[in-house]
């Protein structure tokens, strides 16, 4: 049974032996045109043409950015700094 | 007739010149109980003793020496601390060891000592328990009660700091009253009207603005904490929503008698009120103005006075030097020694620091001895603590001026920010507001039925200061903006 799961192992692994003769480095090469010209003229569309109609823009609500005005809550801080002026 | 009265100056400075010079007894009976074995009595003997002679900083030390070894003080030693609190301050008390302040607290000075020493620390609810101690007769009633009420309002007991700040009132007008000496009266005064300020703070904080405005103009407009009050008195009017009062008080600030009085929040409360008022140019033009002059201002005197961050005698001795050497240095430097110098904490230490020179000038003048060797080492330790104190109080308060011009123009920079999406809106909506600029109007001041209607000529009156409020029309109305498009089907329809 051991054998048999070993076997197994080494058959399932993606290094194994059987495998690593077909991962042959070979060299492609990728050729591409030098110089190609469109001629965007003639292009042809198939299908219908439609004259664009009235433009449409669809509404949406619009975020609106508010910072954080200073403001004063409270006179905390004066409150402190008139125990330090006692004599 | 010129000649008289040169005469009789001269023979008055000859006479403050000799009392100042008899002020210090001779501390000969000190010398004797000096020489004595070192004992508590013998501690006791000697405070009295240098206290009698007029050398208070002197007997602070004895005094100290003897608090520290005994467990109860008794009650004519008690008056002995209460006379050398006024004479030095509660500060050489409230720096003692806390297991001694600890041990005495029955003893409404320590109290006093450590009650304000906890206050500094910010440690409430422990200053409350200390403070009680005081009872409403003392001499120290009225700063008692104001801590209490600080305590409260910081613990957000309201109507307990109420009743504490009404007590502080109370006993510090009746004071004020009783009071022979001209500085001291002024000193209670002072703590009056800082504690009615603080019963205003209270309706300010828990958003009664009508009753803080009441409270704020019952301040009178000669006391000495009106010019730091005004800036107060115009958040509630902002709070209000009478921006047009808000900006009125503010500019009381541009009045020649308080020119000196300049606080930066104050523009950024003035750029505030603009925006409101939906007045963009106005607000803009605040801010540009607050970014051109004072921020370069501050900053040319953070260059000067950086160097000097770590003296512990530089900005004192800028306080004593003249006027008009200080003044060129920048000119903000003068503005900033005429609001400390209006500082009750900066008079009073600057009294005891005082003090502590002389007396140590006339200790040296006695033949030496190993007393007169000890206390002049121990007048010159707290000749450099008062020092180092008072310097730093100084810094203190110029460098915080410039870290607030820093802190408000960020502040600035939102308001800007704001504005500037503002615009946006209205150019999204395709809309502007219903001017450009809002001219001034009687119709927009609200006013009271005791106020009365003057025009502002440029002239700044003394009892109107305070009292001004713009008439500018808020520009917050939209109306709809004028394309070609709509001009011309207007027309067609027509």
């Amino acid at each position: 049974m051991k054998n048999i799961i070993i076997i197994f192992v080494i058959l399932i692994s993606p290094n194994n032996v059987l495998c690593r003769d077909k991962k042959k480095k070979t060299n492609l090469i990728y050729k591409y045109k030098s110089y190609e010209k469109f001629d965007l003229g003639n292009l042809e569309i198939k299908g219908k043409v439609i004259a664009p109609g009235d433009l449409s823009v669809k509404d949406r609500a619009r975020r609106t950015f508010s910072r954080d005005l200073f403001d004063r809550s409270d006179f905390n801080k004066e409150v402190i700094q008139e125990i330090k002026n006692l004599r | 007739m010129f000649i008289y009265r040169k005469f009789i100056l001269f023979i008055s400075i000859i006479v403050v010149f000799i009392t100042i010079e008899f002020a210090y007894a001779d501390i000969n009976t000190s010398y004797e109980i000096f020489r004595e074995t070192q004992t508590p009595d013998r501690d006791r003997r000697l405070a009295i003793d240098l206290f009698q002679s007029k050398y208070f900083f002197s007997s602070l030390a004895f005094s100290k020496n003897y608090i520290a070894e005994i467990n109860k003080i008794d009650p004519l030693f008690e008056i002995y601390i209460e006379k050398l609190i006024l004479k030095t301050g509660t500060m050489s008390f409230s720096y003692m060891q806390e297991k001694t302040l600890k041990k005495h607290l029955y003893s409404p000075s320590i109290a006093l000592a450590y009650g304000f020493r906890l206050s500094q620390k910010k440690k409430w609810q422990q200053a409350l328990r200390t403070l009680t101690v005081i009872p409403n007769h003392h001499r120290f009633s009225a700063e008692a009660r104001m801590m209490e009420g600080a305590a409260n309002t910081m613990i957000n007991k309201d109507l307990e700091a109420e009743k504490s700040y009404m007590n502080c009132i109370k006993i510090a007008k009746e004071l004020e009253e009783i009071s022979s000496v001209k500085k001291q009266g002024r000193y209670y005064s002072i703590l009056k009207d800082t504690c009615a300020i603080h019963l205003a703070r209270i309706e300010y904080k828990n958003a009664n603005y009508d009753k803080s405005m009441e409270l704020y103009n019952l301040i009178p407009k000669v006391s000495y904490q009106w010019p730091f009050m005004l800036i107060e008195k115009a958040w509630t009017a902002y709070q209000l929503e009478d921006f047009n009062r808000s900006l009125g008080i503010i500019v009381t600030y541009k009045s020649p008698l308080l020119s000196s009085y300049f606080f930066p929040e104050t523009e950024v409360l003035k750029s505030l009120s603009y925006f409101k008022l939906c007045l963009y140019r106005d607000s803009l033009k605040t801010i540009e103005q607050y970014y051109k002059v004072y921020k370069t201002r501050s900053e040319a005197l953070k260059a000067l006075l950086i160097d000097h961050k770590h003296s512990n005698t530089y900005f004192l001795k800028m306080m004593f030097a003249p006027i008009h050497v200080v003044e060129k240095l920048n000119p903000y430097i003068r503005n900033l020694m005429t609001q400390i110098r209006k500082k009750i904490k900066f008079s009073i230490d600057l009294v005891a620091y005082k003090r502590v020179q002389n007396e140590l000038k006339n200790l040296q003048k006695l033949h030496s001895g190993k007393l007169s060797d000890i206390l002049q080492d121990e007048l010159k330790e707290t000749l450099r603590i008062r020092t180092t104190h008072l310097n730093h109080f100084i810094k203190k308060k110029m460098f915080d001026f410039i870290n607030d011009i820093h802190r408000f123009s960020y502040e600035m920079f939102n308001i800007k920010i704001e504005i500037l999406a503002k615009k946006r809106d209205l150019v999204w909506k395709n809309k502007m507001l219903i001017a450009d600029r809002s001219r001034g109007s009687h119709k927009n001041i609200s006013r009271k039925a005791q106020e009365h209607f003057y025009d502002f000529k440029g002239e700044f009156w003394a009892d109107e200061l305070g009292d001004y409020s713009f008439g500018l029309k808020s520009n917050c109305e939209l109306i709809r903006v004028k394309t070609q498009a709509s001009i011309e089907s207007n027309e067609v329809s027509k």
